[in-house]
């Protein structure tokens, strides 16, 4: 390491610590970066539908960057503060123009322009997409331009390394990380002017969800614990469309609707109201379109259909299948797209058919998908700050507050930051969120360092890093040599059916009293562990029990916050308080570890909304009191 | 979402498999096998089927072999569990395949079936079934894999593409690098040296990559170099075409098309190279 | 070795296109020629109606080797278009063929047992070109069962001899090496066919699956014709009688028997 040169440690090779890593590189500072997987396999490539921009077609049907600004606030129930979601519409455009020039593989239209297609919680056609795999195809065009920066030798990859710990000198100051090696074991510390955290959700806190295995919030729940703030846990996106398998949940992707999938159940019509269907097992291609199918969605939405936004298709489906109308009488209701050809299929959703025809061995061009919803995506994430513009509309360019933590010099970006998606996170904006942080708030981690200049870390003193690897390497001894009889593996799948239970799509205050003592229980189990495996070479159960001690962290604020907040808003329905209540919950939770107790501490802190002012969200559903303030085009295409 | 299982209804539904795993605690240890009985939920409950990553978990959660001796649990690689991340690449009953996508309800159907599982044979293990795959990354680095754009600041949109080659384009992206087309291949050979690497033949999928660049309007910028790379030692030329490759793809990508293209550019770039000089 | 070894590296791609090259041609021109040739023992027949007495395919077949016998500076083509690129094709063959390992015993699809015969093939395909040249055309008789030494003066009857292990028809060795060139023959009849096919892609010549596959059965029907012209050669040879075959092939070079094409009738009757 040279004496006074400046580095940037990014953790997490996902979109967005791809993007940050290949423009914090651009702007020519050394950048090592480090992921539990070879990048290519980070979970982004999960991501299926597509990315939300604002596009000349559109645009010229009366879309704008400001709408898709206004669309992801009202989806998001108002809770994100409006500036940084400002900025990353307009940016979106610019964004998906680059994807393009880096070579994604875009759709294409018959004249060689980029297809769109229709998502949840917009009426325009505003997604870009790569078949059913656009995430794995923007992953690979991120990969490729840092593989292009590794060849330069202005990226360091440390792939199978996990990151233990951020190193906060005295002052509070970021400066490096303590990261061990999957392999040899080895715990060491990094120096760093400046830490991006893009370490993606913590999916597995709930057991089964659409994350991969890697997705546990480990790191994200590392930063909490050495005083990192992280707001608004409690609300998690449980999908709509997955299907269940016994290691993970599935994703149907969204755009199975957007590109006019239709969401029914088995049912007959009694007295002019919909009743179970008394043989709802039945083949569903003999059930009649008319009288033996309920199209609900389409009934009580009839603007959106079934493109309503994930929180709201989610628990209706979840209420039908609880009022007996699931598929066999289970926790299933058709998704159906075999009124499109099986050629249209291919083309546009080929990735996820094949899913389905892989998993479930049935043909969705033949037969409808049976699907049920499954924990998706944290909105909530670490806290982050950010520089707004005077007039609020926008982040100030090149900032290096953007998106760093209460911890100087430490950042949050893509999933693991709780910007952007407010109480419910619109299908296709996730893609777009993680790029945006990369290349926008990179910047600033940039001019953040350049300041750092005067006091790098390759001077600062190494006792600050050795105590921290002591730490680490004690934490390990102890868990290895605990012989508490208690199973890691055990102990994760009891917190995940709790967290499953209590915290997904219908929570109670009493429900989620329980599981925080649940969680109690656990985090006691968690202290008399005994390691099936002792060694000291690629010892995966060494490094799974340790997580599942950070997931228990990570559940306590989703859990906590969810109790705090006494109201329902995007994701987050309590049954014992149904409605939205602005004057005291239009609000970030925002918590804080402590240590002593292992629980959260949960405060709440005011949402910029200077923008848009807060209406009534109920996308156009009948019967609904008041209509939403915005007129919405009659001509929803389908 | 939640799963009710009383004892009497899961003794109706479970069955048994049978795994033999290939196992090896590091790198230059001596390998050897273990046996493992895993109950299996059969798949009527809507519950899906297992998968021989659940049954990784459950061995994982209850490391003892059938012989009732305490073990460890065996180490392996996977992500995303849906057959896009191509972590968890291994070779089953003798075949190549993702092991996500391995469900017991197509493989092992019957109680008392057996499954075996190995690592690849390619690639160096790490430990069990974690193998290494650096070298397929190194040969995306050796072979430019990348479209040399001028940097991020935007500049517009990229060049327009028919809709015919971006599903050209699309189905090669597709590529997960998982390496089965490696470990089918006769001609790709495992190296553990890395002083190898750069001359070992490629395989199927770094070639089938080199096409997707060079099909790319501002990627064929690095045409030239990437050929020099596919008519060198260990490229394109020392592919025997078994056509294994594009038998095992999971993603059922155009290997064998790739290789013939790859072909014929390298056919042209030495001929231009032999009459109008590099 | 190592200067080897950079040698074959720098010129890599230059030394496996001749590879290619050289197995098409002159190689696999070569046999097309010569199997048309000695399946003359069987194709000659045509004409019987034409000679008296004789057998026809024997006579043809020591007309066409009297052809080849007289063309100039036959030993320099046969070094160089020959021997040279055969050798050359073998020994960067067996080469190339040590590079890869098999592994049919658990992919077993078809491309994957061509894959695997074609090396076998190749092995086993240069050891009978040796057995075959060292024989024949360098006299080992030390390796002929019963001894027979071929010659061009007397082709049909001594290469039958040759075959059969004696000048009275088969022996027991006779039998074996009937055999082994039986399978030399189909072996390499199948190396050629299917390196055409190889050859295609590596060349780039065929890049989609149809073309791939179309390009198959064009090289599959050149298979299967060449092989029944290698057949007819073994088959028409191991059945040849010694005497009726001697007796042909002193009338042809007594100028008593024409033979049958219309060029050749045409130039005999120029002659005369």
């Amino acid at each position: 390491m040279g004496s006074n040169e400046l580095r940037v440690i990014v953790v997490g090779g996902g979109l967005a610590g791809l993007a940050a890593t290949v423009r914090i590189a651009e702007a020519g500072l050394p950048v090592d970066l480090f992921s539990l997987v070879p990048v290519k396999r980070s979970h982004s490539v999960c991501a299926q539908g597509g990315i939300n921009a604002c596009n000349e077609v559109a645009r010229q049907q009366g879309y704008s960057e400001y709408e898709h600004f206004d669309e992801t606030i009202y989806g998001g129930d108002f809770l994100q503060h409006q500036p940084p979601v400002y900025e990353m519409a307009h940016m979106a455009p610019k964004i998906i123009d680059l994807l393009d020039r880096m070579g994604v593989p875009f759709n294409r239209t018959a004249e060689g322009m980029r297809d769109l297609r229709l998502f949840g919680g917009s009426l325009y056609k505003r997604t870009h997409f790569a078949g059913a795999t656009t995430g794995q195809q923007l992953m690979y065009a991120l990969d490729e331009q840092t593989r292009r920066y590794r060849s330069e030798g202005k990226v360091t990859a440390y792939e199978f390394w996990e990151f233990l710990w951020p190193v906060i000198d005295v002052d509070g100051k970021c400066r490096g990380i303590v990261a061990q090696d999957l392999r040899t074991m080895q715990i060491r510390s990094f120096r760093a002017d400046a830490v991006v955290i893009a370490t993606g959700g913590c999916g597995l806190v709930f057991g089964q969800s659409t994350n991969s295995v890697m997705c546990t919030g480990g790191a994200a729940s590392r930063c909490y614990q050495a005083g990192v703030k992280y707001a608004n846990a409690e609300f998690i996106q449980v999908h709509p469309t997955a299907i269940p398998g016994a290691d993970k949940l599935r994703l149907m992707s969204e755009s199975a609707r957007g590109e006019g999938g239709r969401v029914w159940v088995p049912a007959v019509k009694k007295d002019g109201k919909w009743a179970p269907h008394p043989d709802s097992g039945r083949d569903p291609r003999k059930l009649d379109e008319a009288t033996e199918r309920w199209y609900f969605l389409e009934e009580k939405y009839p603007a959106y259909g079934n493109i309503v936004p994930r929180d709201i298709a989610t628990r209706e489906i979840f209420s039908v299948c609880m009022a007996g109308f699931g598929v066999g009488g289970g926790n299933m209701v058709y998704l159906d797209l075999t009124h499109r050809s099986r050629e249209f299929l291919e083309t546009r959703l080929g990735g996820i058919i094949e899913i389905y025809r892989k998993f479930v061995g049935e043909d969705p061009a033949e037969l409808p998908m049976k699907i049920f919803p499954g924990v998706h995506y944290s909105m909530g994430g670490l806290w982050t700050q950010y520089a707004p513009k005077g007039d609020l509309k926008g982040m100030v360019k090149g900032d290096p507050r953007n998106m760093m933590t209460n911890v100087e010099g430490l950042y949050a970006f893509g999933e693991v930051n709780y910007q952007y998606h407010g109480a419910n996170r619109l299908g296709a904006n996730a893609l777009l969120s993680c790029i945006f942080d990369g290349l926008f708030c990179g910047e600033g981690v940039a001019g953040y360092v350049r300041e750092m200049g005067a006091d790098p870390a390759s001077q600062a003193s190494a006792s600050m890093y050795d105590e921290v690897v002591r730490r680490e390497e004690s934490r390990i001894k102890s868990l290895l040599s605990s012989k508490g009889g208690e199973n890691p593996y055990q102990i994760a799948k009891e917190l995940g059916a709790e967290m499953t239970a209590a915290s997904t799509v219908v929570k109670s205050g009493a429900r989620l009293e329980k599981a925080l003592a649940k969680l109690e229980e656990l985090r006691g189990r968690h202290e008399r562990m005994s390691l099936a495996d002792t060694g000291s070479w690629a010892n995966q159960n060494l490094n799974w029990a340790r997580v599942v001690g950070d997931m228990l962290a990570l559940a306590d604020p989703i859990l906590r916050g969810g109790l705090m907040r006494e109201e329902s808003r995007g994701s987050h329905y309590r049954e014992d308080f149904t409605e939205r209540n602005d004057e005291r919950f239009l609000k970030t939770s925002v918590a804080e570890f402590d240590a002593t107790t292992g629980r959260s501490r949960i405060t709440h802190e005011d949402v910029e909304i200077g923008l848009v002012k807060p209406r009534v969200r109920n996308y156009g559903k009948v019967g609904s009191k008041s209509k939403t303030k915005k007129n919405e085009p009659a001509t929803a295409s389908a | 979402m939640s799963s009710k299982n009383d004892a009497k209804g899961k003794a109706a539904n479970t069955r048994t498999v049978r795994f033999n795993i290939k196992r090896c605690d590091g790198p230059g240890q001596p390998s050897r096998w273990e046996r493992f009985d895993v109950p299996v939920q059969s798949s009527s409950a809507g519950s899906g089927s297992a998968n021989v990553i659940s049954c990784l978990q459950w061995i994982a959660a209850n490391p003892v072999t059938i012989e009732g001796r305490k073990t460890t649990p065996v180490s392996f690689d996977c992500g995303c569990l849906e057959e896009v991340c191509g972590a968890c690449t291994m070779v089953i009953n003798g075949q190549v395949r993702q092991s996500c996508s391995c469900l017991m309800d197509s493989c092992a159907p019957n109680d008392g079936d057996e499954v075996t599982l190995e690592p690849m044979s390619k690639f160096p293990v790490n430990r069990d079934l974690f193998v290494d795959r650096s070298r397929l990354f190194n040969d995306l680095e050796r072979i430019r894999g990348w479209v040399p754009i001028d940097g991020t600041y935007d500049l517009g949109a990229g060049p327009r593409e028919t809709p015919e080659q971006q599903q050209q384009r699309y189905k090669l992206s597709e590529c997960m690098s998982c390496g089965c087309c490696l470990e089918a291949c006769p001609q790709y050979t495992l190296e553990p040296d890395e002083k190898e690497w750069d001359h070992a033949f490629v395989g199927a999928a770094v070639i089938s990559q080199t096409r997707y660049f060079n099909m790319h309007a501002t990627g064929k910028e690095l045409a030239k170099q990437r050929l020099d790379v596919m008519s060198g030692p260990g490229g394109v030329s020392d592919c025997g075409n078994a056509q294994n490759c594009v038998k095992v793809c999971p993603k059922e990508i155009p290997l064998t098309e790739s290789i013939g293209s790859v072909g014929r550019q390298t056919t042209i770039h030495k001929i231009r190279e032999f009459f109008m000089g590099r | 070795m190592a200067q080897n070894k950079s040698f074959l590296e720098k010129h890599h791609f230059l030394l496996r296109r001749l590879h290619s090259l050289a197995g098409v041609v002159p190689i696999g021109v070569f046999l097309l020629f010569h199997l048309t040739t000695n399946a003359s023992i069987v194709w000659g027949a045509i004409n019987k109606g034409k000679f008296e007495g004789v057998h026809p395919g024997a006579a043809t077949f020591q007309h066409e080797v009297g052809f080849i016998h007289s063309l100039p500076a036959l030993i320099l083509i046969e070094i160089f278009g020959l021997w040279l690129p055969i050798a050359f094709h073998s020994v960067l063959g067996v080469y190339y063929a040590t590079t890869g390992k098999n592994n049919v015993a658990h992919y077993k699809y078809q491309g994957n047992w061509r894959y695997t015969l074609q090396r076998i093939s190749g092995y086993i395909g240069v050891l009978f070109i040796f057995y075959h040249v060292a024989t024949l055309r360098w006299h080992w008789t030390f390796l002929v069962p019963g001894g027979t030494k071929w010659s061009g003066e007397w082709a049909a009857s001594t290469l039958a001899a040759a075959i059969q292990g004696s000048e009275s028809g088969f022996t027991a060795m006779g039998v074996v090496v009937a055999l082994f060139y039986m399978l030399g023959v189909s072996l390499l009849v199948f190396h050629l066919a299917n390196g055409l096919w190889t050859a295609a892609i590596t060349w780039g010549l065929t890049i989609s699956e149809q073309a791939q596959k179309r390009w198959g059965y064009v090289c599959a029907a050149a298979g299967v014709g060449l092989m029944a012209l290698a057949w007819s050669a073994v088959i028409g040879f191991a059945t040849l009688d010694y005497e009726e075959a001697r007796l042909a092939e002193e009338r042809v070079r007594h100028g008593e028997v024409t033979i049958v094409t219309e060029s050749q009738r045409a130039d005999a009757g120029e002659r005369e």
